[in-house]
């Protein structure tokens, strides 16, 4: 039973690749196509772990410290792994369409949480895997390749996550337990998240501060992790091939995701079928207002972001991201340490700073993916509002606009926070406003054109298309790559012209590539919304 | 008000709707049966145009659903048999969608929302969310949003599926005040017995043709029509 449900749940995520629009079977070769692209993806994030083992490895692993330092890369793995799952976490194993069809089949519901949370497990050792691969490869160039470290190091890929999703599971549980019970639950999760993402930039503003005293206070560290951090530090020995080390890892974290199985199983059947509803709000009548078309489309755009807590918050990260960092900017004085001066002296051009601030403000737009999912998210409804006597266009249209206006007002705000805080003269705020303008608008109509390129309608609970599809990945990895590009291009081609100019033709490309996009949505992607079907 | 014309629609292989005509003129109240996956659906949906079709030809009130899906969906009010409507507004934020949709003004659509809204006994429901809504629910609200913009033709599956006797009574009632007042349906039901007592206008389909479409006399006969689509089909 366990495995009929584990493969269906595997079919879901392998659907990514396999399934084409309208559920149709993609071609062998665009199935492999994608998996490269989602390869290239994931060697970027890898690259920047990759950089940070470098940094710490060596210098530890010279002070005979080299368990340390896979401590701490493990403490980071789990770290990364409950952010990227913990926020689903809740939705994954609790709001699944599919529960009504499950439960009313002879299946306990143990078995069904269990096939849910391995489910989740896969999912963050993919996520770890970012972190952990770089980590062991480096150790092993360093501190070599002896078997029972290779054996070590194999298991503890396997082992970590466990715990990872444990913790996330155990999250979700409470979540779901609290907001069952609490009025207004949607504004209770998203309030969490925000207190979460500011903790989480106050910790990651610091992290070099943190990684500098690290190599500095290796042996304080590791006598530390030794009591605080206990599980990390058997994982840092087991590394280095102690099997008794191992042996406690594998017990700690497998023992963590058996506890949070026990936990959640207890309770499940009742939190799952547990349907308290909302307080009871009577309608009193009342006169109507009316409003245009492509308000009203806007309108249900608008409310399907926010009333689904689990697309508010994965969707809109870039826009939570850049109030919270605008906020904390205004607070501190300044972006994390990261000051003209400094910034200068790394890059070893100071006319570059209007770019980077417009660079920065472009990178940060990049991360909200609300209109990656908007086309997947209508699912079975599509018929809904194709059945509409409005044309497909303005359907379109209402999703980049939501995206547009959920990005453009805080892109707006932090980079006049940057600009004040830099110093920036006239042409380089004017350049980083109309980068904010621009880059929603060319992310809005970047990432409704991926989705129209990527459907999913026939999902059966929403993370799929939030979180785990291929538009939203390409979305999120171009986005970055579209960000990173002029500045690449700068240290090509920018002694050629003078800053100012450079900036322009920047933002005469994103201008064209946005148009171009535009252009594209009303022609071929109204098509292809024609033609989308369940 | 709707005529179809020699429509063939084919998946892959497979021709679901084969060379169906049909003519359903205003004031009539059309029944559309057959036994599943006969084509009922796939009819139903290419006139709405939110299906494609690869022959013939469909007008709304003369106009092209090929040519101008817009103007005749503006005159169309289409409830699926799954009335799986947006979760995650009210049936008051989803009304008033439609009615915006639709350009109803603000007195009206108050009007018409007090008077459907009353008759369904949903009133008090539509500060819900409509996640909360029992599929009888959802029906409703899904009719109560049909009749708010007054279409000229509306297209029903399976209408009567999930509402309460009195419901199913009220709606009845509605569908033959739309018709007489120059209006048309056409739906499709399994309930032969409804059918048989509601509709002006019978038509019944198998493998995707038209068998058998005329008149209630016409089609039966002295028969009941669950017989003559017994015998049919």
């Amino acid at each position: 039973m366990l495995k009929t449900l584990l493969k269906k749940q595997i079919w879901a995520l392998l659907a990514v690749f396999t399934q084409g629009k309208n559920g149709k079977r993609r071609a062998p070769l665009t199935a492999i196509g994608y998996a490269v692209l989602l390869a290239y993806g994931v060697g970027a994030v890898g690259f920047l772990f990759w950089e940070m083992s470098k940094m710490l490895c060596q210098p530890l692993a010279e002070a005979n410290l080299a368990w340390v330092y896979f401590s701490v890369m493990s403490l980071m793995a789990t770290a990364f792994g409950v952010i990227g799952s913990c926020f689903m976490a809740k939705s994954k194993l609790y709001e699944a369409k599919d529960n009504d069809l499950l439960l009313s089949m002879p299946i306990p519901a143990h078995t069904i949480l269990l096939a849910r949370m391995i489910g989740l497990y896969l999912f963050t050792f993919m996520i770890e895997l970012l972190v952990l691969a770089p980590a062991l490869v480096q150790y092993y160039m360093v501190a070599g390749c002896q078997i029972p470290s290779l054996i070590g190091g194999i298991v503890l890929l396997f082992v970590l996550p466990l715990g990872s999703t444990a913790i996330c599971c155990l999250v979700g549980f409470l979540l779901a337990v609290l907001t069952a019970r609490l009025p207004y639950k949607n504004f209770w999760s998203v309030l969490g998240f925000v207190i979460f993402m500011a903790v989480y930039f106050t910790v990651y503003s610091k992290v070099n501060e943190y990684l500098g005293y690290i190599l500095q206070n290796g042996e304080a560290v590791g006598s530390a992790m030794k009591t605080v951090l206990y599980p990390f530090s058997q994982i840092g020995f087991a590394i280095e091939g102690n099997w008794l080390s191992l042996l406690i890892s594998v017990g700690i974290w497998g023992g963590l995701f058996a506890v949070g199985y026990w936990v959640i199983s207890l309770t499940y059947f009742r939190v799952i079928t547990m349907k308290r509803g909302e307080r009871y709000a009577k309608y009193k009548q009342r006169a109507e207002k009316q409003s245009g078309v492509v308000f009203a489309l806007f309108k249900k755009e608008f409310l399907r972001l926010i009333k689904s807590p689990m697309y508010l918050i994965n969707a809109s990260m870039g826009t939570f991201f850049m109030l919270i960092l605008g906020i904390m900017m205004i607070v501190k004085g300044d972006l994390g340490g990261l000051t003209p001066e400094t910034l200068t002296a790394m890059i070893g051009d100071e006319k570059v700073m209007g770019l980077l601030a417009a660079l920065a403000v472009c990178f940060l737009a990049s991360s909200n993916t609300i209109a990656a999912s908007s086309v997947s998210l209508e699912g079975e409804n599509i018929s809904l509002v194709k059945a509409l006597p409005v044309t497909e266009w303005s359907i379109l249209r209402a999703k980049v606009y939501l995206h547009f206006a959920m990005t453009v007002l805080p892109a707006l705000f932090c980079g006049a926070v940057v600009s004040v805080l830099w110093g920036l003269v006239w042409w380089e705020i004017v350049i980083v406003f109309a980068t904010a303008v621009i880059a929603s608008l060319l992310f809005a109509s970047f990432d409704l054109a991926v989705n129209l390129k990527f459907p999913n309608l026939q999902w059966t609970n929403e993370v799929t298309v939030i979180k785990q599809s291929m538009s939203v990945m390409i979305a999120m990895f171009g986005g970055w790559g579209v960000s990173l590009l002029p500045l690449g291009g700068y240290f090509l081609f920018g002694k050629y012209l003078p800053a100012w100019g450079y900036a322009l033709l920047c933002m005469w490309l994103l201008t064209a590539t946005t148009v171009g996009l535009l252009f594209w949505l009303n022609r071929k992607g109204v098509k292809i919304f024609k033609a989308l079907s369940v | 008000m709707l005529k179809i014309e020699n429509l063939t629609k084919q998946y892959a292989e497979k021709k679901a709707v084969d060379g169906l005509s049909l003519h359903i003129k205003p004031g009539e109240l059309y029944g559309f049966i057959g036994h599943n996956g006969a084509g009922k659906t796939t009819t139903l949906k290419a006139c709405c145009g939110i299906l494609g079709f690869e022959e013939g030809e469909i007008y709304v009130d003369g106009i092209s659903v090929r040519e101008n899906p817009i103007a005749c969906k503006s005159k169309i009010a289409y409830i699926p048999d799954n009335p799986d409507l947006y979760g995650f507004m009210t049936g008051i934020q989803y009304l008033n969608f439609i009615c915006d949709i639709y350009k109803i003004d603000a007195d009206t659509r108050s009007a018409r929302i007090r008077k459907y809204g009353d008759a369904f006994e949903l009133t008090m429901a539509l500060a819900q969310p409509i996640s909360t809504y029992s599929h009888g629910m959802k029906q409703k609200l899904a009719v109560i949003a049909a009749m708010a913009h007054q279409p000229k033709l509306m297209i029903m599956d399976e209408p009567f599926v999930g509402l309460d006797p009195k419901a199913a009574h009220t709606m009845k009632g509605f569908m033959r005040e739309l018709c007489e007042s120059g209006g048309a349906i056409f739906f499709s039901t399994h309930v032969l017995e409804v059918a048989e007592k509601l509709c002006d206008k019978v038509a019944i389909i198998k493998g995707g043709k038209l068998i058998k479409a005329g008149t209630m006399d016409e089609v039966k006969g002295d028969h009941s029509l669950e017989n003559v689509f017994l015998e049919l089909v």
